[in-house]
């Protein structure tokens, strides 16, 4: 006893100081069959890896749901500085860049074959996780594509058009929405959208051809007109009175969706899922509508293979063939998330896809064309820092009346403030 | 039956070696009581000592866990004191633990003479049932009270209404949520810090209050001039303990806002939750442990002013 304690806290203590020491393991020495697989809640990966095996009876899979996407990232950053990994993790594209400048955690895809099937992904979604030597640390699986997902019910009470071609037509360009938006609390005296700040100003801000980074990845997001357009758009809805003030996914946005109290919301297609879950007996109560102003993304992930990995060859084995364009398509008839890859889009199983929560909606056909013509732009390590800082400047003028005069030089100031610049 | 007598008593003095001077004895018998308190100094020295001296060594540097670790001095508390979030999170901090100590401690204080009382009727009752919030789980207590202080279908603002008051939008507003917050940690501690003056209360001769009674003192009179004198003591202690306390408010802040920040413009953010947020949100380990060195300092001068004010106190007696 007397022994062992000071040698076992010594190991204790050497334990503790690899475990900060990132980048640790070579790898690989695994079976090449089995593999540990990370991956958010709520989003049904279960279904795919269960297709997985169903094929595959020798590979054993231990999927793992971590948490939310920012959990997962989180979880992976301290499980990467740790040295114990995951074989296979899944990525959410706002937290992606921090990785993508540490490319030293990930195994190089183009060392199992990366080259041979990128030509199958959208170019622009391919390349946000190529670091800055070429490396490929990530396969995208799915894109966000953006729409507006309305109440018919809510909206035919209020006088409005019900028809989603009729309602898309309302809105053109995001001010077209807002004035909708005051029509509606004419008539019925109840908030339009759920709030300013991720129904507006990040659908807006997610439209641009250059966001906080220029191309050559230098930050902007101050000196540039397009964001503070949408941050103006954002401020304009904040102040109209069209919102309820609800932050997305907090509980009194969950119970106010099932009540009515808003009648829009902003739906990248992951959204959808949200909606169902959140408010199951509004079923077939709501249809999706074109987003306003132009072409946009917002969302997406990315699986990952960390450097460290036991068995890097079976989690890629499984990328292979799950995030090819036929597995991407039969995901999307099984959970509904929009693939990566553009080949599918024509595809009857996909255009022809019809959501009967939605009122039969075409998700399919109206996600895909809100990619049409969308510019890329660079997302950098600290976008979504920056993001958020304009959120809670939104947030803070719509629910805790702040001055929208001084909104725009706040978020700048916090923002400089965030990222240590 | 003679083994039995032999372990429970001494063995005969022929079985030990002669008591011989403190030199004669062997090593391990001089090193045997080292042993016996090993075991905690080993446990301070890896779970306390060590992450502590290492969060000093992380301050001085820019840690990024899955990146590089640059030494930069005292750059993370250079920035520190010119960071408005610190100063902003040290605000909210003073004033939800001002928020919370004053109501508590005096609520303790009245509840405790109540409860003290001769002829209450089961006492014991009470007694155990003030502590009964304490037991209760900190993140049931923060989801409660969010739903009963929630803006639109909350019961509080319900009740308002009644009355025509308009509603609060108790977890937007800066001090909406620091009032919210601290009623958290007020109905959770009070019960503990209640008993606590109970016991010291009892400890006063019941005659005392029996005597001031007869000579015509009222309960106010005796609640002035026996009660909260004996207790000053413990007064002093919960003051200082709610205050270390209050400077590590975590659960209730992180519940009640939307996640690290507690709200778009920090309006609840405490100091444990900026501590977290650099740490384990945006992984800056460094600037992480920079708070954390600050909170350690305050909390050591904290701890200093205890044992300055309970010495002097001792030595008014």
């Amino acid at each position: 006893m007397k022994l062992r304690l000071p040698l076992l806290s010594a190991a204790a203590v050497l334990a503790l100081l690899t475990a900060c020491t990132p980048g640790t393991g070579g790898g690989g020495e695994g079976d090449g069959k089995s593999f540990e697989f990370w991956s958010f809640s709520a989003i049904n990966q279960k279904l795919t890896v269960d297709a997985y095996q169903a094929k595959h009876p020798d590979v054993q899979i231990k999927l793992t749901e971590v948490g939310t996407s920012t959990e997962t990232a989180q979880s992976l950053t301290t499980a990467l500085a740790g040295g114990k990994v995951p074989d296979l993790v899944l990525i959410q594209g706002d937290n992606l860049p921090q990785f993508v400048d540490q490319p030293q955690n990930f195994v190089d895809l183009r060392t199992l074959g990366a080259d041979d099937i990128k030509g199958d992904y959208l170019d622009w979604v391919w390349k946000q996780s190529v670091a800055k030597d070429g490396e490929v640390l990530g396969v995208p699986t799915d894109v966000g594509g953006m729409a507006v997902a309305y109440r018919t019910d809510l909206f035919a009470a209020a006088g409005l058009p019900t028809d989603r071609e009729a309602v898309s037509a309302l809105w053109p360009t995001w001010d077209a929405f807002i004035e909708t938006g005051k029509r509606y609390k004419q008539t019925t005296g109840k908030a339009f959208t759920d709030n300013a700040a991720t129904s507006v100003f990040y659908q807006a801000v997610n439209q641009v051809s250059e966001k906080y980074y220029s191309a050559d990845r230098k930050l902007v997001y101050s000196t540039n007109p397009q964001v503070k357009a949408a941050f103006d758009l954002g401020i304009k809805a904040a102040t109209s009175g069209i919102t309820a003030g609800q932050s997305s996914f907090e509980s009194a946005w969950s119970a106010g969706m099932g009540q009515g109290a808003y009648a829009a919301v902003s739906a990248p297609s992951w959204m959808l899922n949200s909606i169902r879950s959140t408010a199951p007996d509004t079923k077939g109560k709501w249809d999706i509508a074109k987003i306003p102003g132009a072409a946009g993304n917002w969302g997406g992930s990315y699986l990952a293979i960390p450097k460290a990995a036991k068995n890097p060859q079976a989690a890629w084995n499984y990328i292979k063939e799950m995030q090819s364009p036929e597995g991407q398509l039969e995901h999307f008839t099984r959970v509904g998330a929009l693939p990566s890859t553009p080949s599918v889009y024509q595809d009857a199983k996909l255009t022809d896809g019809k959501d009967p929560f939605f009122s039969d909606a075409p998700t399919g056909k109206i996600y895909t064309d809100s990619l049409l013509g969308l510019k890329p732009f660079y997302i950098g390590p600290d976008s979504a820092a920056i993001g958020q800082e304009f959120l809670d400047a939104i947030t803070n003028v719509e629910q805790a009346g702040g001055d929208p005069a001084t909104a725009w030089d706040d978020a700048v100031r916090n923002i400089k403030t965030a990222i240590g610049e | 039956m003679t083994t039995v007598t032999a372990t429970l008593t001494p063995a005969p003095s022929a079985a030990l070696p002669p008591p011989a001077s403190p030199r004669g004895r062997g090593l391990a018998e001089r090193l045997s009581p080292y042993a016996y308190i090993a075991p905690f100094f080993v446990l301070f020295g890896v779970f306390g000592l060590f992450p502590l001296l290492f969060t000093f060594y992380v301050a001085l540097f820019d840690w990024n866990p899955i990146g590089d670790q640059v030494f930069i001095g005292t750059d993370n508390f250079t920035r520190m004191f010119a960071d408005p979030r610190f100063w902003n999170a040290a605000g909210n901090t003073v004033s939800i633990w001002a928020l919370s100590t004053v109501p508590q401690l005096l609520l303790a204080l009245v509840l405790a003479h109540v409860l003290n009382h001769a002829r209450l009727r089961f006492a014991l009752f009470f007694r155990m049932s003030v502590l009964v919030p304490y037991i209760t789980s900190v993140a049931a207590t923060a989801v409660v009270f969010a739903q009963l202080f929630d803006r639109d279908y909350g019961l509080l603002n319900w009740l308002l209404g009644l009355v025509g008051i308009e509603p609060v939008d108790f977890v937007q507003s800066t001090w909406g949520s620091h009032v919210l917050i601290a009623t958290m940690v007020t109905w959770r501690w009070f019960g503990y810090t209640t008993l606590l003056y109970l016991a010291s209360l009892q400890s006063v001769p019941r005659s005392v209050f029996e005597a001031a009674a007869i000579d015509g003192a009222g309960p106010w009179q005796r609640f002035r001039h026996i009660t909260v004198p004996s207790l000053r003591p413990v007064i002093i202690f919960t003051v200082v303990t709610s205050t270390i306390g209050g400077l590590q408010i975590f659960t209730e802040p992180l519940l009640t806002g939307s996640g690290l920040t507690c709200g778009a413009v920090r309006q609840c953010q405490t100091l444990t939750l900026f501590l977290y947020e650099q740490g384990f949100g945006q992984f800056e380990f460094g600037y992480g442990s920079a708070i954390g060195v600050a909170l350690f300092v305050m909390v050591v001068a904290i701890a200093a002013i205890n044992f300055v004010l309970s010495t002097r106190i001792k030595a008014d007696r």
